[in-house]
């Protein structure tokens, strides 16, 4: 049976710089800011894909990237806790979250 | 490496989903729906590092980040619940669409232009890597990764930034208390930590109206 081989590096790696494209669109386009860390996070999720898969195609010999991984969800867990914490006390303050509103934070409301 | 068609229909799958829902989580109005349909982009995650022979990380991605970190984000977006707002007026309304509009095609032929110069590149220079594939035994079991995570710093500097993560996560937890303290809460607690004769300790009671007390 000739299968297409389509499990190969170049896949993955065209399918986790895609993912990053996607969250970037979102990180541009979006105005609400948890809409923005949403797409942080698909961005991180195509970040990685990247390492996991590098490190199955190219460098079998110890599993560095798996630790990168947890190193990765770690730093992503921190970011969202605060991150959301910031966006909880924006909204009590301003009871808004878009991106224009927090462009103005110097100024009195 | 051999093919097997198994692997190649779930991962082609898996990125179709993956691809799908990222999309649809960058696009769809509804913050809630759109954490779910992370949520759902997490799934098929997981199933490709399963196929790249990563097990523990799929099961992280389900056990921490869909099952935690995602939890978060539901959690806040149901209790601060953002209304949409709509235009007042139907000029605004035809205005902030053609804004949105003008926003989205902008966006669009950027994120192209960008993926149509890169992924051929991608492709171009993956092509020249040989593949190399796993050798060590017993690559990506938990016993396998717990070895490397606890050897020697000597033997593996990474050890020691997977430690310090968790000063991170302390510095986070400050951060998060620091901004969820309530405005009256801070003086009360200075004046506490300095203990200057001439000012009395608070005294802890229930009532809040006993405490403010005309000297």
């Amino acid at each position: 049976m000739n299968f297409p081989h389509v499990f190969t590096l170049p896949n993955c790696l065209a399918l986790s710089l895609t993912l990053v494209l996607i969250g970037s669109y979102g990180v541009f386009r979006r105005r609400s800011l948890i809409m923005i860390l949403l797409s942080v996070e698909v961005m991180l999720n195509g970040v990685n894909l990247s390492m996991v898969s590098f490190n199955f195609f190219r460098w079998g010999t110890q599993e560095s990237s798996h630790y990168l991984y947890m190193l990765s969800i770690g730093v992503a867990a921190v970011e969202a806790a605060v991150g959301l914490s910031m966006i909880i006390v924006l909204f009590k303050n301003y009871n808004d979250i878009t991106r224009e509103r927090v462009a103005h934070l110097g100024e009195r409301a | 490496m051999p093919v097997s068609p198994l692997v190649e229909i779930t991962f082609a799958l898996s990125a179709a989903l993956i691809l799908i829902s990222s999309l649809a989580v960058v696009l769809i109005k509804n913050p809630v729906r759109a954490t779910l349909l992370l949520i759902l982009s997490f799934l098929p995650t997981s199933l490709v590092y399963i196929l790249l022979q990563a097990s523990f990380v799929g099961i992280l991605q389900i056990l921490v980040y869909a099952g935690a970190i995602m939890m978060l984000f539901t959690f806040v977006i149901m209790m601060i619940n953002p209304a949409p707002k709509g235009g007042e007026s139907p000029l605004a309304g035809v205005e902030s669409a053609f804004t949105g509009l003008r926003g989205a095609v902008i966006g669009l032929l950027l994120v192209g232009v960008a993926g149509a110069l890169l992924i051929p590149q991608v492709y171009r220079a993956a092509a020249q890597l040989p593949v190399e594939p796993v050798t060590k035994p017993g690559f990506g079991e938990l016993s396998s990764i717990a070895a490397m995570l606890f050897e020697d710093p000597s033997n593996n500097p990474l050890t020691v930034s997977f430690e310090l993560i968790s000063f991170l996560i302390l510095v986070g937890i400050i951060a998060a208390l620091n901004f969820s303290r309530r405005k009256g809460a801070a003086p009360a607690k200075v004046d506490s930590i300095s203990t200057r004769p001439t000012e009395t300790l608070p005294v802890i009671k229930r009532e809040p109206a006993l405490d403010r007390k005309p000297a």
